[in-house]
Protein backbone atom coordinates (compact mmCIF):
# COMPACT_ATOMS: atom_id res chain seq x y z
CA UNK A 1 0.00 0.00 0.00
CA UNK A 2 1.28 3.61 -1.02
CA UNK A 3 -1.03 5.00 1.39
CA UNK A 4 0.23 7.81 4.10
CA UNK A 5 0.59 6.62 7.39
CA UNK A 6 -0.50 8.98 9.77
CA UNK A 7 -0.52 6.37 12.99
CA UNK A 8 2.23 3.95 13.72
CA UNK A 9 2.12 1.57 16.97
CA UNK A 10 5.50 0.47 17.62
CA UNK A 11 6.22 -2.50 19.89
CA UNK A 12 3.79 -1.25 22.49
CA UNK A 13 3.81 -2.91 26.12
CA UNK A 14 2.13 -1.84 29.23
CA UNK A 15 0.95 -2.94 32.35
CA UNK A 16 -0.77 -1.38 35.26
CA UNK A 17 1.59 -3.82 37.53
CA UNK A 18 5.04 -4.57 36.31
CA UNK A 19 4.94 -8.42 36.38
CA UNK A 20 1.43 -8.10 35.09
CA UNK A 21 1.51 -6.78 31.22
CA UNK A 22 -1.94 -6.29 29.55
CA UNK A 23 -0.52 -5.30 26.10
CA UNK A 24 2.21 -7.31 24.94
CA UNK A 25 4.55 -5.97 22.12
CA UNK A 26 1.70 -4.29 19.72
CA UNK A 27 2.91 -3.00 16.74
CA UNK A 28 0.15 -1.92 13.66
CA UNK A 29 -0.19 0.94 11.37
CA UNK A 30 -2.96 2.96 10.34
CA UNK A 31 -3.01 4.97 7.21
CA UNK A 32 -4.82 7.99 5.92
CA UNK A 33 -8.87 7.95 5.19
CA UNK A 34 -8.63 4.77 7.17
CA UNK A 35 -11.78 3.21 8.98
CA UNK A 36 -10.28 0.56 11.36
CA UNK A 37 -11.89 -0.96 13.96
CA UNK A 38 -10.07 -2.55 16.69
CA UNK A 39 -12.21 -5.58 18.60
CA UNK A 40 -11.62 -8.31 21.16
CA UNK A 41 -13.41 -10.24 24.04
CA UNK A 42 -13.39 -8.46 27.14
CA UNK A 43 -10.14 -8.07 28.89
CA UNK A 44 -7.89 -8.27 25.72
CA UNK A 45 -6.23 -4.87 26.07
CA UNK A 46 -8.27 -3.18 23.59
CA UNK A 47 -9.52 -0.18 26.16
CA UNK A 48 -5.97 0.57 27.51
CA UNK A 49 -4.80 0.61 23.85
CA UNK A 50 -7.72 3.13 23.42
CA UNK A 51 -6.21 4.92 26.33
CA UNK A 52 -2.70 4.71 25.16
CA UNK A 53 -3.70 6.18 22.02
CA UNK A 54 -5.56 9.32 23.39
CA UNK A 55 -2.31 9.61 26.06
CA UNK A 56 -4.44 9.42 28.55
CA UNK A 57 -1.88 6.59 29.83
CA UNK A 58 1.60 6.17 29.18
CA UNK A 59 3.58 3.10 27.71
CA UNK A 60 5.77 1.33 29.52
CA UNK A 61 7.86 0.88 26.30
CA UNK A 62 7.50 1.21 22.50
CA UNK A 63 6.13 3.90 20.94
CA UNK A 64 3.12 6.12 19.19
CA UNK A 65 4.00 7.87 16.49
CA UNK A 66 1.40 10.02 14.86
CA UNK A 67 1.69 12.11 11.87
CA UNK A 68 5.42 11.08 12.65
CA UNK A 69 5.21 12.99 15.39
CA UNK A 70 6.06 10.78 18.77
CA UNK A 71 3.43 10.87 21.43
CA UNK A 72 4.82 11.92 24.96
CA UNK A 73 4.33 15.03 27.66
CA UNK A 74 5.32 17.32 24.85
CA UNK A 75 3.96 17.03 21.85
CA UNK A 76 0.45 15.53 23.54
CA UNK A 77 -1.09 19.44 23.19
CA UNK A 78 -0.12 19.49 19.49
CA UNK A 79 -1.61 16.39 19.07
CA UNK A 80 -4.61 16.18 20.54
CA UNK A 81 -5.68 19.17 18.14
CA UNK A 82 -5.37 16.84 15.76
CA UNK A 83 -7.54 13.53 17.33
CA UNK A 84 -10.68 13.71 18.16
CA UNK A 85 -12.06 11.45 20.68
CA UNK A 86 -15.44 10.26 21.45
CA UNK A 87 -15.38 8.47 25.18
CA UNK A 88 -17.85 6.03 26.16
CA UNK A 89 -20.38 7.23 28.28
CA UNK A 90 -22.21 10.06 26.86
CA UNK A 91 -23.31 12.04 29.70
CA UNK A 92 -19.25 12.30 31.25
CA UNK A 93 -18.37 14.46 27.96
CA UNK A 94 -21.42 16.42 27.47
CA UNK A 95 -19.88 19.51 28.37
CA UNK A 96 -22.15 21.96 27.46
CA UNK A 97 -25.45 23.23 29.16
CA UNK A 98 -27.37 22.76 25.57
CA UNK A 99 -26.30 21.16 22.59
CA UNK A 100 -25.63 24.14 20.72
CA UNK A 101 -22.91 25.30 23.41
CA UNK A 102 -21.38 21.64 23.49
CA UNK A 103 -20.59 21.62 20.05
CA UNK A 104 -18.90 25.12 20.57
CA UNK A 105 -16.83 24.12 23.14
CA UNK A 106 -14.13 23.00 21.04
CA UNK A 107 -14.43 25.87 18.73
CA UNK A 108 -14.55 28.78 22.07
CA UNK A 109 -11.13 26.75 23.36
CA UNK A 110 -9.44 27.56 20.06
CA UNK A 111 -10.89 30.97 19.63
CA UNK A 112 -12.76 30.99 17.00
CA UNK A 113 -15.11 33.85 16.23
CA UNK A 114 -18.65 34.31 17.26
CA UNK A 115 -20.28 34.46 13.52
CA UNK A 116 -17.90 31.80 12.48
CA UNK A 117 -18.57 29.72 15.15
CA UNK A 118 -22.38 30.30 14.73
CA UNK A 119 -22.25 29.06 11.55
CA UNK A 120 -20.14 26.13 11.93
CA UNK A 121 -22.29 24.84 15.18
CA UNK A 122 -25.24 25.00 12.81
CA UNK A 123 -23.76 23.07 9.94
CA UNK A 124 -22.31 20.23 11.92
CA UNK A 125 -25.48 19.70 14.54
CA UNK A 126 -27.11 19.29 11.21
CA UNK A 127 -24.94 16.88 9.74
CA UNK A 128 -25.41 14.50 12.60
CA UNK A 129 -29.29 15.57 12.70
CA UNK A 130 -29.28 17.38 15.96
CA UNK A 131 -30.37 20.64 14.44
CA UNK A 132 -33.70 20.19 15.47
CA UNK A 133 -32.11 20.20 19.09
CA UNK A 134 -29.98 22.96 19.43
CA UNK A 135 -31.65 24.28 22.68
CA UNK A 136 -32.09 20.88 24.12
CA UNK A 137 -30.57 19.76 27.59
CA UNK A 138 -28.69 17.08 27.76
CA UNK A 139 -30.97 14.90 30.28
CA UNK A 140 -34.25 15.78 27.40
CA UNK A 141 -32.16 13.43 25.13
CA UNK A 142 -31.12 9.87 24.55
CA UNK A 143 -27.53 8.47 24.96
CA UNK A 144 -27.29 8.28 21.22
CA UNK A 145 -28.36 11.33 20.59
CA UNK A 146 -25.67 12.45 22.98
CA UNK A 147 -23.12 10.84 21.18
CA UNK A 148 -23.93 11.78 18.14
CA UNK A 149 -23.51 15.75 19.65
CA UNK A 150 -20.04 14.61 20.74
CA UNK A 151 -19.64 13.46 17.30
CA UNK A 152 -20.29 16.61 16.09
CA UNK A 153 -18.34 18.61 18.63
CA UNK A 154 -15.21 16.62 17.05
CA UNK A 155 -16.16 16.51 13.13
CA UNK A 156 -16.65 20.89 13.99
CA UNK A 157 -13.37 21.11 14.56
CA UNK A 158 -12.13 19.91 11.43
CA UNK A 159 -9.68 17.11 12.80
CA UNK A 160 -7.79 14.44 10.72
CA UNK A 161 -8.42 11.17 13.20
CA UNK A 162 -11.28 10.45 15.17
CA UNK A 163 -11.15 7.42 17.90
CA UNK A 164 -14.29 6.00 19.14
CA UNK A 165 -13.23 4.76 22.64
CA UNK A 166 -16.14 1.70 23.14
CA UNK A 167 -18.67 5.02 22.07
CA UNK A 168 -21.65 2.45 21.33
CA UNK A 169 -21.12 0.63 24.79
CA UNK A 170 -24.04 2.16 26.39
CA UNK A 171 -25.89 2.46 24.11
CA UNK A 172 -29.32 1.10 23.38
CA UNK A 173 -29.24 -1.34 19.84
CA UNK A 174 -31.30 1.83 18.08
CA UNK A 175 -28.56 4.05 19.48
CA UNK A 176 -25.77 2.08 18.21
CA UNK A 177 -27.52 1.63 14.81
CA UNK A 178 -27.71 5.14 14.53
CA UNK A 179 -23.75 5.85 15.47
CA UNK A 180 -22.84 2.83 12.65
CA UNK A 181 -24.64 4.64 10.24
CA UNK A 182 -23.12 8.17 11.06
CA UNK A 183 -19.62 6.93 10.86
CA UNK A 184 -19.99 5.52 7.24
CA UNK A 185 -21.87 8.87 6.68
CA UNK A 186 -18.99 10.57 7.69
CA UNK A 187 -16.24 8.62 5.77
CA UNK A 188 -18.39 9.00 2.46
CA UNK A 189 -18.61 12.74 3.06
CA UNK A 190 -14.73 13.00 3.94
CA UNK A 191 -13.04 10.34 2.96
CA UNK A 192 -9.11 11.64 4.15
CA UNK A 193 -10.93 11.41 7.62
CA UNK A 194 -9.36 8.63 9.71
CA UNK A 195 -11.39 6.80 11.70
CA UNK A 196 -10.25 4.21 14.58
CA UNK A 197 -13.22 2.61 16.78
CA UNK A 198 -12.50 0.48 19.36
CA UNK A 199 -15.38 -1.49 20.00
CA UNK A 200 -17.01 -4.78 20.80
CA UNK A 201 -19.53 -4.81 18.25
CA UNK A 202 -18.45 -7.19 15.37
CA UNK A 203 -21.55 -5.92 13.10
CA UNK A 204 -19.75 -2.66 13.24
CA UNK A 205 -16.23 -4.40 12.64
CA UNK A 206 -17.45 -5.98 9.71
CA UNK A 207 -18.40 -2.87 8.38
CA UNK A 208 -15.03 -0.81 8.09
CA UNK A 209 -11.66 -1.07 6.04
CA UNK A 210 -9.76 -2.97 8.17
CA UNK A 211 -9.95 -5.25 11.42
CA UNK A 212 -7.67 -5.68 14.23
CA UNK A 213 -8.22 -8.02 16.72
CA UNK A 214 -6.47 -8.20 20.58
CA UNK A 215 -6.14 -11.31 22.07
CA UNK A 216 -4.50 -11.90 25.30
CA UNK A 217 -2.55 -8.40 24.64
CA UNK A 218 -1.19 -9.32 21.41
CA UNK A 219 -2.37 -8.18 17.52
CA UNK A 220 -4.60 -11.85 16.67
CA UNK A 221 -5.36 -10.49 13.04
CA UNK A 222 -5.39 -7.62 10.84
CA UNK A 223 -6.55 -7.60 7.77
CA UNK A 224 -10.13 -6.60 6.04
CA UNK A 225 -12.91 -8.22 7.41
CA UNK A 226 -13.93 -10.62 4.77
CA UNK A 227 -10.70 -12.65 5.65
CA UNK A 228 -10.90 -12.24 9.89
CA UNK A 229 -14.04 -13.38 10.00
CA UNK A 230 -13.61 -15.90 7.82
CA UNK A 231 -13.06 -18.92 9.94
CA UNK A 232 -15.86 -19.44 12.41
CA UNK A 233 -14.35 -21.67 14.71
CA UNK A 234 -10.97 -19.66 14.91
CA UNK A 235 -13.14 -16.83 16.19
CA UNK A 236 -15.09 -19.03 18.63
CA UNK A 237 -11.59 -19.73 20.04
CA UNK A 238 -11.01 -16.34 20.57
CA UNK A 239 -14.32 -15.91 22.23
CA UNK A 240 -15.58 -13.74 19.41
CA UNK A 241 -18.52 -14.30 17.05
CA UNK A 242 -19.04 -13.95 13.72
CA UNK A 243 -21.07 -10.93 12.41
CA UNK A 244 -24.56 -11.84 11.19
CA UNK A 245 -24.75 -11.03 7.81
CA UNK A 246 -21.61 -12.78 6.92
CA UNK A 247 -23.05 -15.95 9.02
CA UNK A 248 -26.27 -15.81 6.66
CA UNK A 249 -23.71 -15.72 3.83
CA UNK A 250 -22.16 -18.93 4.99
CA UNK A 251 -25.33 -20.95 5.27
CA UNK A 252 -26.55 -19.81 1.80
CA UNK A 253 -22.97 -20.67 0.68
CA UNK A 254 -23.96 -24.17 1.67
CA UNK A 255 -26.85 -24.53 -0.68
CA UNK A 256 -25.22 -22.78 -3.68
CA UNK A 257 -26.13 -19.43 -3.17
CA UNK A 258 -22.88 -16.84 -3.69
CA UNK A 259 -24.03 -12.76 -2.14
CA UNK A 260 -21.33 -10.73 -3.30
CA UNK A 261 -18.59 -9.43 -0.67
CA UNK A 262 -19.88 -5.64 -1.21
CA UNK A 263 -23.15 -6.83 0.72
CA UNK A 264 -22.29 -5.88 4.37
CA UNK A 265 -25.64 -5.22 6.01
CA UNK A 266 -28.91 -6.57 6.95
CA UNK A 267 -30.53 -4.19 4.47
CA UNK A 268 -28.61 -4.45 1.77
CA UNK A 269 -28.67 -8.10 2.07
CA UNK A 270 -32.32 -8.35 2.47
CA UNK A 271 -32.47 -6.42 -0.86
CA UNK A 272 -30.55 -8.82 -2.31
CA UNK A 273 -32.24 -11.54 -2.04
CA UNK A 274 -35.74 -10.16 -2.54
CA UNK A 275 -34.56 -9.16 -6.09
CA UNK B 1 -37.51 12.99 39.04
CA UNK B 2 -37.92 15.31 36.21
CA UNK B 3 -39.95 18.06 38.10
CA UNK B 4 -36.57 19.02 39.91
CA UNK B 5 -36.83 22.74 41.89
CA UNK B 6 -37.27 25.26 39.52
CA UNK B 7 -35.82 23.44 36.84
CA UNK B 8 -35.63 25.31 33.47
CA UNK B 9 -38.72 25.74 30.95
CA UNK B 10 -37.77 25.81 27.21
CA UNK B 11 -40.64 28.01 26.85
CA UNK B 12 -40.70 31.76 24.96
CA UNK B 13 -41.79 34.38 26.75
CA UNK B 14 -40.91 37.98 28.05
CA UNK B 15 -39.67 37.07 30.76
CA UNK B 16 -37.35 33.90 29.06
CA UNK B 17 -35.57 36.58 26.47
CA UNK B 18 -34.65 39.12 29.08
CA UNK B 19 -31.37 39.61 29.46
CA UNK B 20 -29.92 37.22 32.43
CA UNK B 21 -27.65 39.88 34.04
CA UNK B 22 -30.52 42.09 34.58
CA UNK B 23 -32.67 39.12 35.97
CA UNK B 24 -29.92 38.37 38.54
CA UNK B 25 -29.48 42.06 39.10
CA UNK B 26 -33.57 42.61 39.99
CA UNK B 27 -34.03 38.90 41.45
CA UNK B 28 -31.55 40.37 44.26
CA UNK B 29 -33.41 43.86 44.41
CA UNK B 30 -36.66 42.58 44.60
CA UNK B 31 -35.53 40.30 47.55
CA UNK B 32 -34.00 42.94 49.35
CA UNK B 33 -37.25 44.97 48.58
CA UNK B 34 -39.43 42.14 50.09
CA UNK B 35 -37.16 41.78 53.31
CA UNK B 36 -37.46 45.97 54.26
CA UNK B 37 -39.56 46.65 57.38
CA UNK B 38 -42.43 48.90 56.18
CA UNK B 39 -43.49 49.74 59.71
CA UNK B 40 -46.70 48.96 61.64
CA UNK B 41 -48.19 45.48 60.17
CA UNK B 42 -51.19 46.85 58.22
CA UNK B 43 -48.44 48.84 55.69
CA UNK B 44 -46.49 45.78 55.66
CA UNK B 45 -49.12 43.15 54.43
CA UNK B 46 -50.22 45.85 51.93
CA UNK B 47 -47.10 46.09 50.50
CA UNK B 48 -46.28 42.51 50.76
CA UNK B 49 -49.97 41.62 49.17
CA UNK B 50 -49.45 44.09 46.54
CA UNK B 51 -45.85 42.46 45.86
CA UNK B 52 -47.24 39.17 46.36
CA UNK B 53 -49.62 40.46 43.33
CA UNK B 54 -46.87 41.44 41.26
CA UNK B 55 -44.74 38.56 41.80
CA UNK B 56 -47.47 36.19 40.87
CA UNK B 57 -48.09 38.03 37.65
CA UNK B 58 -44.52 37.63 36.64
CA UNK B 59 -44.93 34.02 37.28
CA UNK B 60 -48.11 33.88 34.71
CA UNK B 61 -46.06 36.06 32.16
CA UNK B 62 -42.98 33.66 32.80
CA UNK B 63 -45.22 30.85 32.51
CA UNK B 64 -43.57 29.77 35.51
CA UNK B 65 -45.56 25.96 37.11
CA UNK B 66 -47.56 26.85 40.32
CA UNK B 67 -47.88 23.05 40.76
CA UNK B 68 -44.08 22.49 41.15
CA UNK B 69 -43.59 26.19 43.25
CA UNK B 70 -46.49 24.46 45.91
CA UNK B 71 -44.59 21.10 45.93
CA UNK B 72 -41.51 22.94 46.67
CA UNK B 73 -43.25 24.44 49.23
CA UNK B 74 -44.09 20.94 50.95
CA UNK B 75 -40.55 21.17 51.98
CA UNK B 76 -40.57 23.91 53.99
CA UNK B 77 -43.61 23.25 56.43
CA UNK B 78 -41.44 21.77 58.73
CA UNK B 79 -39.79 25.47 59.43
CA UNK B 80 -42.89 26.73 58.98
CA UNK B 81 -44.40 25.23 62.06
CA UNK B 82 -41.21 25.64 63.85
CA UNK B 83 -41.30 29.37 63.15
CA UNK B 84 -45.07 29.39 64.15
CA UNK B 85 -44.76 27.40 67.84
CA UNK B 86 -41.49 29.86 68.67
CA UNK B 87 -42.80 33.31 67.08
CA UNK B 88 -46.36 32.50 68.62
CA UNK B 89 -45.79 31.29 72.31
CA UNK B 90 -42.44 33.20 72.83
CA UNK B 91 -42.97 37.40 72.45
CA UNK B 92 -44.27 38.65 76.18
CA UNK B 93 -45.63 41.62 74.95
CA UNK B 94 -47.72 42.78 72.06
CA UNK B 95 -50.70 44.77 71.32
CA UNK B 96 -53.22 42.82 70.70
CA UNK B 97 -54.09 40.48 73.53
CA UNK B 98 -55.49 36.97 71.94
CA UNK B 99 -55.97 34.90 75.15
CA UNK B 100 -54.77 35.54 78.81
CA UNK B 101 -53.98 32.62 80.83
CA UNK B 102 -54.91 31.98 84.80
CA UNK B 103 -51.61 31.80 85.67
CA UNK B 104 -50.30 35.40 84.06
CA UNK B 105 -49.08 34.21 80.82
CA UNK B 106 -50.56 36.33 77.47
CA UNK B 107 -50.84 35.60 73.88
CA UNK B 108 -50.77 37.93 71.64
CA UNK B 109 -52.18 38.07 68.28
CA UNK B 110 -48.37 39.91 66.90
CA UNK B 111 -46.93 36.70 67.18
CA UNK B 112 -49.56 35.35 64.85
CA UNK B 113 -48.49 38.14 62.72
CA UNK B 114 -44.94 38.34 62.62
CA UNK B 115 -44.71 34.43 62.07
CA UNK B 116 -47.30 34.96 58.95
CA UNK B 117 -45.65 37.89 57.31
CA UNK B 118 -41.87 36.12 57.64
CA UNK B 119 -43.90 33.04 55.56
CA UNK B 120 -44.87 34.99 53.29
CA UNK B 121 -41.55 36.67 52.57
CA UNK B 122 -39.77 33.43 52.25
CA UNK B 123 -42.39 32.10 49.82
CA UNK B 124 -42.20 35.26 47.97
CA UNK B 125 -37.92 34.77 48.23
CA UNK B 126 -38.45 31.00 47.12
CA UNK B 127 -41.11 32.18 44.10
CA UNK B 128 -38.42 35.27 42.97
CA UNK B 129 -35.64 32.43 42.66
CA UNK B 130 -38.08 29.66 41.00
CA UNK B 131 -38.57 32.24 38.77
CA UNK B 132 -35.14 33.17 37.43
CA UNK B 133 -34.16 30.00 37.65
CA UNK B 134 -37.08 28.02 35.43
CA UNK B 135 -36.75 30.78 32.91
CA UNK B 136 -32.92 31.33 32.45
CA UNK B 137 -30.75 28.33 31.35
CA UNK B 138 -27.84 27.48 33.60
CA UNK B 139 -25.27 28.83 31.42
CA UNK B 140 -27.31 32.08 30.77
CA UNK B 141 -27.17 32.26 34.42
CA UNK B 142 -23.39 31.47 34.33
CA UNK B 143 -22.85 34.00 31.91
CA UNK B 144 -24.37 36.82 33.80
CA UNK B 145 -22.59 36.14 36.91
CA UNK B 146 -18.80 36.18 34.99
CA UNK B 147 -20.77 39.65 33.58
CA UNK B 148 -20.69 40.92 36.91
CA UNK B 149 -17.34 39.34 38.37
CA UNK B 150 -15.58 40.98 35.21
CA UNK B 151 -14.14 43.54 37.38
CA UNK B 152 -12.06 40.60 39.72
CA UNK B 153 -10.16 40.57 36.78
CA UNK B 154 -8.49 43.24 37.43
CA UNK B 155 -6.98 41.83 40.84
CA UNK B 156 -6.22 38.52 38.53
CA UNK B 157 -9.34 36.84 39.61
CA UNK B 158 -9.71 33.64 37.38
CA UNK B 159 -13.40 34.63 36.62
CA UNK B 160 -13.60 32.33 33.23
CA UNK B 161 -12.39 29.10 35.26
CA UNK B 162 -14.93 30.27 38.15
CA UNK B 163 -17.77 30.34 35.74
CA UNK B 164 -16.93 27.37 33.66
CA UNK B 165 -16.80 25.73 37.15
CA UNK B 166 -20.52 27.18 38.12
CA UNK B 167 -21.83 26.38 35.38
CA UNK B 168 -20.35 22.39 34.96
CA UNK B 169 -21.69 22.18 38.38
CA UNK B 170 -25.31 23.22 37.65
CA UNK B 171 -25.31 20.96 34.38
CA UNK B 172 -24.54 17.93 36.33
CA UNK B 173 -27.18 18.35 38.81
CA UNK B 174 -29.56 16.60 37.03
CA UNK B 175 -27.38 13.96 36.09
CA UNK B 176 -26.29 13.28 39.47
CA UNK B 177 -29.69 13.64 40.77
CA UNK B 178 -31.12 10.83 38.20
CA UNK B 179 -27.90 8.60 39.26
CA UNK B 180 -29.07 9.07 42.94
CA UNK B 181 -32.22 7.56 42.12
CA UNK B 182 -30.44 4.76 40.52
CA UNK B 183 -28.82 4.25 42.88
CA UNK B 184 -31.37 4.41 45.55
CA UNK B 185 -33.60 1.75 43.69
CA UNK B 186 -30.58 -0.28 43.36
CA UNK B 187 -29.85 -0.38 47.37
CA UNK B 188 -33.33 -0.34 47.79
CA UNK B 189 -33.36 -4.05 45.71
CA UNK B 190 -30.52 -5.13 48.37
CA UNK B 191 -32.86 -4.40 50.86
CA UNK B 192 -32.13 -0.52 52.00
CA UNK B 193 -35.10 0.98 53.69
CA UNK B 194 -34.66 4.65 53.02
CA UNK B 195 -37.85 5.46 54.89
CA UNK B 196 -37.78 3.54 57.85
CA UNK B 197 -36.00 4.16 61.76
CA UNK B 198 -35.07 6.71 63.59
CA UNK B 199 -32.47 9.13 62.96
CA UNK B 200 -29.81 6.56 63.46
CA UNK B 201 -30.82 3.89 61.43
CA UNK B 202 -31.76 6.64 58.29
CA UNK B 203 -28.49 8.13 58.79
CA UNK B 204 -26.70 4.66 57.98
CA UNK B 205 -28.88 4.06 54.94
CA UNK B 206 -28.33 7.35 54.21
CA UNK B 207 -24.21 6.15 53.91
CA UNK B 208 -25.08 3.92 51.30
CA UNK B 209 -26.28 6.43 49.04
CA UNK B 210 -23.67 8.79 49.59
CA UNK B 211 -20.75 6.58 49.27
CA UNK B 212 -21.45 4.92 46.01
CA UNK B 213 -22.45 8.82 44.86
CA UNK B 214 -19.20 10.08 45.88
CA UNK B 215 -17.47 7.08 44.56
CA UNK B 216 -19.22 7.91 40.64
CA UNK B 217 -18.82 11.37 41.17
CA UNK B 218 -15.28 11.41 41.18
CA UNK B 219 -14.37 9.30 38.33
CA UNK B 220 -17.33 10.97 36.61
CA UNK B 221 -15.40 14.25 36.77
CA UNK B 222 -12.07 12.47 35.71
CA UNK B 223 -13.30 11.32 32.66
CA UNK B 224 -15.31 15.07 32.10
CA UNK B 225 -11.54 16.45 32.93
CA UNK B 226 -10.31 13.98 29.97
CA UNK B 227 -12.95 14.87 27.90
CA UNK B 228 -12.57 18.82 27.96
CA UNK B 229 -8.75 18.78 27.19
CA UNK B 230 -9.27 16.04 24.32
CA UNK B 231 -11.39 18.88 23.07
CA UNK B 232 -8.41 21.36 23.70
CA UNK B 233 -9.49 23.05 27.29
CA UNK B 234 -6.86 25.11 28.72
CA UNK B 235 -8.21 26.92 31.08
CA UNK B 236 -5.29 29.62 30.77
CA UNK B 237 -5.95 30.35 27.39
CA UNK B 238 -7.97 32.83 25.66
CA UNK B 239 -11.37 31.42 24.79
CA UNK B 240 -13.59 32.92 22.66
CA UNK B 241 -16.90 32.87 23.61
CA UNK B 242 -20.49 31.14 21.79
CA UNK B 243 -22.87 33.70 23.13
CA UNK B 244 -23.07 36.92 24.59
CA UNK B 245 -25.84 39.00 26.38
CA UNK B 246 -27.20 41.57 24.47
CA UNK B 247 -29.04 44.56 26.42
CA UNK B 248 -32.17 45.42 24.36
CA UNK B 249 -34.85 47.81 24.82
CA UNK B 250 -37.64 45.18 26.20
CA UNK B 251 -34.63 44.90 29.53
CA UNK B 252 -34.12 48.92 29.42
CA UNK B 253 -37.85 49.01 29.92
CA UNK B 254 -38.26 46.46 32.39
CA UNK B 255 -35.13 47.54 34.28
CA UNK B 256 -36.78 51.23 34.43
CA UNK B 257 -39.95 49.42 36.24
CA UNK B 258 -38.03 47.52 38.47
CA UNK B 259 -35.67 50.59 39.69
CA UNK B 260 -39.32 52.44 40.04
CA UNK B 261 -40.96 49.64 41.84
CA UNK B 262 -37.84 48.87 44.05
CA UNK B 263 -37.34 52.95 44.89
CA UNK B 264 -40.71 53.71 45.66
CA UNK B 265 -40.68 50.53 48.23
CA UNK B 266 -37.52 51.69 49.45
CA UNK B 267 -38.39 55.21 49.96
CA UNK B 268 -41.68 54.27 51.75
CA UNK B 269 -39.98 52.22 53.85
CA UNK B 270 -37.35 54.60 55.40
CA UNK B 271 -40.33 56.87 55.31
CA UNK B 272 -42.16 54.56 57.16
CA UNK B 273 -39.34 54.73 59.96
CA UNK B 274 -39.82 58.34 60.74
CA UNK B 275 -36.27 58.96 59.98
CA UNK B 276 -34.70 62.26 60.85
CA UNK B 277 -31.26 62.41 60.40
CA UNK B 278 -28.14 60.75 58.73
CA UNK B 279 -27.18 58.74 61.71
CA UNK B 280 -31.06 57.56 61.49
CA UNK B 281 -30.44 56.27 58.45
CA UNK B 282 -27.55 53.80 59.30
CA UNK B 283 -29.04 52.61 62.48
CA UNK B 284 -32.15 51.67 60.18
CA UNK B 285 -29.73 49.52 57.63
CA UNK B 286 -28.18 48.05 60.50
CA UNK B 287 -31.75 46.64 61.66
CA UNK B 288 -32.96 45.49 58.50
CA UNK B 289 -31.81 42.00 59.13
CA UNK B 290 -33.49 41.49 62.54
CA UNK B 291 -36.69 43.46 62.05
Amino acid sequence: MNKEKIIEVKDLIFGYEKDNTILKCVSFDIFKGEYVTLIGHNGSGKSTLAKLLSYILEPSSGKVYIEGIELNDKSIKDIRSKIGIVFQNPDNQFIGSTVEDDIAFGLENRNIKQDIMKKTVLEFAKKVGMDKFLKKEPEELSGGQKQRVAIAGILALNLKIIIFDEATSMLDPEGVEEIRKLILDMKKENPELTVISITHDIEEAYLSDRVIILNDGKVYKNDIPENVFKDEEEMRKIDLDIPFVLKIKNELKKNDIEIPSSIRTIEELSEYICR
Amino acid sequence: MTNVLGRYTPYNTIIHRLDPRFKLFSLILLMVVVFLPYGNYTNRFIILGLTTIFIALIMIIGRVSFSSFFKSLKSMWMMFIFLLIFMFFLPTNGQYILHQFENGYTLYYDGLLQVGHIILRLILMIALTIILTSTTQSMDITYALEWYLAPLKLFKFPTQIVSLTISLALRFIPTLLNESQRIMNAQKSRGVEYNRGFLMAKIRSITTLIIPLLVSCFSRSDELAIAMEARGYNPYNKRSKYKTLKFSYRDLFSIILILLIAAFLITFSILSQNLAGFDDIINYIWKIPTI
